[in-house]
C-alpha cells in the first residue's frame, strides 16, 4: 500500500471531495458571519467607552494575562487544565488550518509542512493532541465528580458538550493520522497520538481503514465548523473575546468611569446611569459575552460569602441573556423578547444586588479575563439615585454632604474640633496660600467619627515627631465624595470634587497623606491633576526604615498580630507591602497571615453603603465573618490601616462577645503606642 | 387638581453653637448652611403624588432673596411645574407679614389645595399655613397625615393629642399644614436640581403686590434675644460603658423612676 489519497480528493455521489470541503467553509463561515453580526449589533448599541489608549501597556497584559494566563492558576488544578487545554489550541490551530485548506484543494500550509519544520511541528501537534485529550476528560471527571459552588448557574451540560467537541476533534485527527499510517503513509517520526490510533486500527481490514480515514477527516471538519459556530452562542464565545477583552482591560484601578464618556455636560442628558442594555458601554456589553461562568467572582465576593442576594457571575449571565433576547441569533425568538421583556433594572438586576456591592473589587482582581463590576455597579446606582430609586436613607446622608460637607451634618465649622485633644501639639490650619510640605487630608470620619479621630491623632503625632512640616485644611475642607459616588450621586461628587480642588489649588503643597484609603483612593484616581497623594502607611514607611521616626518599647504580653487589607489600599493600588514592613519594624511582634490576605483580602463591610443601608438577605456580617478568619489564623489582634474597617472590626467583636481573644486596632495608633509607652 | 405649596428655607442648627449678633435680637447666621425645612420636604412630595394621582399642577411658592431660590428649584425637581419668589425687600416678616404675603400671591392662582408644613425649622411658630387660610377664607386642616382627594373633597386625618387621630372631609379649596412622615419625600440629585433650572420661575417684588403698608408691619417684635443661662444641676457620666449604666440605673431608681 502506497500513500492514501486525500479524502478532499476522492469523490463523493459524483462530486469530488472539495466541493464538499468548499461548501462546509462557505456555509459555516456564513453562519459564523451572521451569528457574530447579531453580537455586533448589540456591542455597536452600547456607549462611548475609550479603550485605545497605552498601547504597549495593553499588549503586555495581552502577553501576560491573555497568552501567559497569569490569572488562571489562581485556582491551581482549574488553572493548570486551562492553561493546556488553551496551548493545546494554540499549537493545534495551525493543524486545523492546515486541514481545512487540504479539504478546499489548497493545501497552503504543505510548503511549510514538507520543511524541516513539519515533522517537529507533528510531533508537537500529537504531544498535545494527547494532553488536550487527557486534559478534557481530566475535565470532564473533575466537573462531575466535585461540585464545586462556584459553577451554580453555570451551563454545566454546555462544559461537558464542548470538552466532548474538543475532545472528538483530537480524536479524528489522532485517527485521520493514524488511518494514513496503517494506509501505509511514510512514517513521519515521534507521533504518539497517531501512532496510538493507528495500533488501534492495526489489523483491520483495508476497507476499514479507508473508511475510518475519510470519515475522521470529515467528521473533523464538520465538527471543526460546528464548533465555531457554537462558540458565540454560549459561553465558549470567551475562546474569540477573551484576548480583546483583555487586551481593551481597564487601566486605573480604583478609579470610578465618568457618567458618560462622551458628554462633557451632564445636565444636558436626559438620564444618567444604566437604565436599559443600551446603556451600558460597548465594553461592559464586551464583558458579557466574555464571561467564562467560572464562577471565580462571585467565589471571592464577600457580599456572596455572607448570603447577600448578589453573585457577579449571575449579574453578567443575566444581563448578556438580557442582550440575546434583545437581538436573538434565531429571529423566531424576536417576538417573545420583545413583547414582555422585563425591565433590565429591578426585574433582572434586582436593587439588592445593586446596593449589596462593597466596590472591595474582589471579582475583578480574580476574573481570568477581566470583566469589570464596580463601573456597571455604580452606573446603575446613577439611574437609581437619578430617578429617586435610593434606599430613603441615603437622603439625609446626600443632603447633609451637599450642605455641610460631611455625612453626619455636623457644621463645616467644627471640622478640625478633634485637634483639641493634641493639646500640646502644633497643627497648621492652612488658609489661602499657605505653604507645607504635607497636607495631612483627614476627611470627614477622621474629623468627626471618634474612633477615625484616634488615629488621626495617631497620624498627626506621627507627623508631629518625624518632623514633618504638615497643616490640615480644617473647615475649608469637605468631604472626599469617595462615598457618594459610590452610591451613586454623581452630581454630587463633582461638586464636591470641585469645591476641594479650587480648595488644594489656594494652598501649597507638595504631597497629601490621608489615614482613609478611601479618601487616598479618590483624591488620587477619581479627582483629575495628578496629585501626588499617599497613604499614610507608605509615607510614614521610608520615614520608620530611615529611622526619623523609632518605634518605642518592644510590645509585650502573647499578642499575635494579623494584618488586614483594606480593599481601597491593597486591591486597587496594590500597597500591600509598607504596613507590613511597618508592622515589622516594631520590635516583639508577631504576624501571622491569615489565609486570605494581600490581593484576596476580604471585606471588611465597606466604607459607603453598608454605613446607611443594610441588605436585609445576609447570614452574618462581613466584619463578623472577617474576624473568625483572623481568629481561624491565630490572631489576637487584628491590625487595619483603614478607620472603616477599625470601626466594622470593633463592632463584630463586640457584638460577638469576643472581647476576651480578639481586639482590632489601628496600625498607626499601635505604632504611636509603643512610642507612649515608651 | 391644582395645588400650591408654600416652602422655606431655613438654616441647620443641629450641633451648631449658636450665637447672638449684634442687635441682640437675632441669631447669627452668617456660617449657617441652609437646607429646605423639612415639614416642606414632605409638602412638596404630598402635593407631587396627588399630582401623579389627579392631574394638574404644582405651584411652589416662597418668600425670600436669591439664595431662597434653591429650594424652589429643588422643589421643581421634585416634580413642581413652576415655582414663584416674592422678594421681601428690606420688610421685616412674621408670620402675620408672610402669610398676608403669600395670600395676596397665591389669590390671583388656579388652586384647588394649598399644602404648607406644619411649622418652619427656624423659628417654629406654626402659624403661617393657618394664617394664610384665614387670609384667604378658606377651611383647613393643621397637622395633617394623611391626605385623599375625592373629588371636590379630601379625606384628611391629623394628629390630635394624646395619640388620637381624627379624620374629616374636607371641601376644596382648602389648606393643609403637613406633618413630617406623611410620605417619604424623594431624593432629587443634585444634577436633577440642576437640570430643574429649565423650569419656570418667576419673581415678584413685594411692592408688586397690592398690599397696604398696614399689613406688612410685622405683629411681633422681638425684644431681645439670648441664649438659655448656664445652669448647674448636670452630671456627666464617664468611665467603663457598663460601669455608666449602672450608674444611670441608680440615678434613676433615684429619682423615682420605676423600672
Amino acid at each position: 500500500m502506497g500513500s492514501p489519497l486525500h479524502p478532499a480528493v476522492e469523490t463523493y455521489l459524483g462530486l469530488p471531495g472539495y466541493t464538499y470541503g468548499w461548501a462546509i467553509l462557505i456555509i459555516g463561515l456564513a453562519l459564523f458571519c451572521y451569528t457574530l453580526q447579531r453580537r455586533w449589533v448589540l456591542i455597536r448599541s452600547g456607549k462611548a467607552d475609550p479603550r485605545f489608549s497605552l498601547i504597549t501597556k495593553r499588549l503586555r497584559g495581552l502577553f501576560v494575562y491573555g497568552i501567559f494566563q497569569k490569572r488562571q492558576p489562581r485556582y491551581s488544578w482549574a488553572g493548570v487544565i486551562h492553561i493546556l487545554i488553551f496551548w493545546g489550541f494554540v499549537v493545534l490551530g495551525l493543524r486545523s488550518l492546515d486541514l481545512v485548506t487540504q479539504g478546499l484543494g489548497l493545501p497552503l500550509l504543505r510548503p511549510l509542512m514538507e520543511t524541516g519544520f513539519g515533522p517537529v511541528y507533528n510531533t508537537l501537534k500529537d504531544v498535545f493532541e494527547l494532553i488536550v485529550l487527557g486534559t478534557c476528560v481530566w475535565a470532564i471527571l473533575r466537573r462531575a465528580l466535585i461540585r464545586h459552588s462556584r459553577y451554580e448557574g453555570s451551563h454545566t451540560f454546555e462544559a461537558h458538550f464542548v470538552l466532548g467537541l474538543i475532545a472528538f476533534l483530537m480524536l479524528t485527527d489522532m485517527f485521520y493520522d493514524g488511518s494514513a499510517q496503517v494506509l501505509g503513509a511514510p512514517d513521519g517520526g515521534w507521533l504518539p497520538a497517531s501512532h496510538g490510533a493507528a495500533g488501534i486500527l492495526w489489523g483491520s481490514g483495508p476497507g476499514f481503514v479507508r473508511g475510518v480515514h475519510a470519515w475522521s477527516y470529515w467528521l473533523h471538519l464538520l465538527t471543526f465548523f460546528f464548533f465555531l459556530n457554537f462558540l458565540p452562542l454560549g459561553k465558549h464565545f470567551h475562546i474569540i473575546t477573551a484576548l480583546p477583552n483583555v487586551f481593551l482591560r481597564k487601566l486605573t484601578k480604583g478609579a470610578i468611569k465618568p457618567a458618560r464618556w462622551d458628554a462633557a455636560d451632564l445636565e444636558e442628558l436626559d438620564s444618567l446611569g444604566i437604565e436599559g442594555f443600551e446603556d451600558f458601554t460597548w465594553k461592559h456589553i464586551l464583558d458579557c459575552f466574555t464571561c467564562t461562568e467560572c464562577g471565580r467572582c462571585s467565589d471571592n465576593c464577600p457580599a456572596q460569602s455572607i448570603g447577600r442576594p448578589l453573585s457577579p457571575k449571575m449579574i453578567t449571565l443575566k444581563v448578556r441573556d438580557y442582550g440575546y433576547d434583545k437581538v436573538p441569533v434565531f429571529p423566531f425568538r424576536q417576538g417573545k423578547a420583545q413583547d414582555e421583556a422585563p425591565s433590565l433594572i429591578g426585574e433582572v438586576v434586582s436593587h439588592d444586588e445593586i446596593w449589596s456591592c462593597t466596590t472591595c473589587g474582589a471579582c475583578e482582581e480574580e476574573c481570568p479575563v477581566f470583566i469589570e463590576y464596580i463601573d456597571k455597579m455604580i452606573d446603575m446606582r446613577r439611574h437609581l439615585v437619578e430617578s429617586a430609586q435610593n434606599p430613603s436613607s441615603f437622603n439625609k446622608v446626600f443632603m447633609n454632604v451637599e450642605k455641610t460637607g460631611n455625612p453626619f451634618g455636623k457644621p463645616a465649622g467644627k471640622r478640625a474640633e478633634w485637634l483639641k485633644e493634641l493639646e500640646t501639639i502644633p497643627v497648621k490650619l492652612l488658609k489661602q496660600g499657605d505653604e507645607v510640605d504635607v497636607l495631612y487630608f483627614v476627611d470627614s470620619y477622621g474629623s468627626f467619627d471618634p474612633a477615625a479621630q484616634r488615629i488621626a491623632s495617631a497620624v498627626v503625632k506621627g507627623l508631629y515627631k518625624a518632623g514633618i512640616d504638615f497643616g490640615i485644611l480644617g473647615p475649608r475642607e469637605k468631604d472626599s465624595g469617595h462615598q457618594v459616588r459610590r452610591m451613586g450621586e454623581e452630581g454630587l461628587f463633582q461638586l464636591l470634587m470641585e469645591e476641594n480642588m479650587e480648595t488644594l489649588e489656594s494652598v501649597g503643597f507638595n504631597t497629601i497623606i490621608t489615614t482613609d484609603p478611601h479618601a487616598f483612593n479618590t483624591l488620587k484616581k477619581d479627582y483629575p491633576g495628578s496629585l501626588n497623594v499617599l497613604h499614610y502607611t507608605q509615607f510614614f514607611q521610608p520615614l520608620i526604615e530611615q529611622g526619623l521616626l523609632k518605634p518605642g518599647k518592644a510590645l509585650k504580653g502573647n499578642d499575635i498580630c494579623t494584618y488586614h487589607d483594606p480593599c481601597y489600599l491593597g486591591r486597587h493600588n496594590g500597597v500591600y507591602n509598607a504596613p507590613r514592613r511597618i508592622l515589622h519594624s516594631i520590635p516583639g511582634l508577631r504576624l501571622v497571615e491569615m489565609a486570605r490576605a494581600r490581593d484576596r483580602s476580604f471585606c471588611c463591610g465597606g466604607g459607603d453603603i453598608v454605613l446607611w443601608h443594610e441588605i436585609e438577605q445576609e447570614e452574618m456580617r462581613m466584619a463578623e465573618m472577617r474576624v473568625q478568619m483572623a481568629r481561624a489564623a491565630g490572631a489576637t489582634v487584628m491590625v487595619t490601616a483603614c478607620p472603616f474597617c477599625f470601626i466594622h472590626f470593633e463592632d463584630a467583636i463586640k457584638t460577638g462577645g469576643l472581647e476576651e481573644h480578639i481586639r482590632v486596632v489601628d496600625l498607626m495608633e499601635l505604632f504611636i503606642s509603643t512610642e507612649e509607652e515608651a | 387638581m391644582n395645588i400650591v405649596v408654600c416652602v422655606k428655607r431655613v438654616p441647620m442648627t443641629q450641633d451648631v453653637d449658636l450665637e447672638i449678633d449684634g442687635s441682640g435680637k437675632e441669631v447669627k447666621k452668617e456660617d449657617l448652611a441652609y437646607v429646605i425645612n423639612d415639614w416642606d420636604n414632605y409638602a412638596i412630595e404630598e402635593a407631587v403624588i396627588i399630582k401623579e394621582k389627579t392631574e394638574g399642577t404644582v405651584t411652589a411658592v416662597t418668600v425670600g432673596g436669591e439664595d431662597d431660590e434653591e429650594v424652589l428649584r429643588r422643589a421643581l425637581a421634585m416634580g413642581a411645574d413652576r415655582a414663584i419668589r416674592i422678594d421681601p425687600g428690606a420688610f421685616i416678616l412674621d408670620a402675620f407679614v408672610l402669610s398676608k404675603v403669600l395670600a395676596e400671591t397665591i389669590k390671583d392662582l388656579e388652586y384647588d389645595l394649598i399644602l404648607t408644613g406644619v411649622q418652619a425649622d427656624d423659628d417654629n411658630c406654626g402659624a403661617v399655613g393657618v394664617m394664610l387660610a384665614e387670609h384667604l377664607g378658606i377651611s383647613h386642616a393643621a397637622v395633617v397625615t394623611s391626605v385623599e382627594p375625592q373629588g371636590d373633597q379630601a379625606a384628611v386625618r391629623v394628629e390630635l393629642e394624646g395619640g388620637m387621630d381624627e379624620v374629616s372631609r374636607i371641601s376644596l379649596p382648602a389648606l393643609f399644614t403637613v406633618q413630617t412622615g406623611i410620605n417619604e419625600p424623594r431624593y432629587v440629585s443634585i444634577l436633577g436640581i440642576r437640570k430643574a433650572g429649565k423650569k419656570e420661575l418667576r419673581v415678584i417684588g413685594i411692592q408688586d403686590l397690592n398690599i397696604q403698608e398696614e399689613a406688612l408691619s410685622p405683629r411681633l417684635i422681638v425684644e431681645e434675644a439670648f441664649l438659655p443661662p448656664k445652669t448647674g444641676g448636670a452630671e456627666i457620666l464617664s468611665g467603663d460603658p457598663s460601669a455608666v449604666a449602672e450608674e444611670i440605673l441608680r440615678i434613676l431608681r433615684e429619682k423615682g423612676v420605676n423600672i
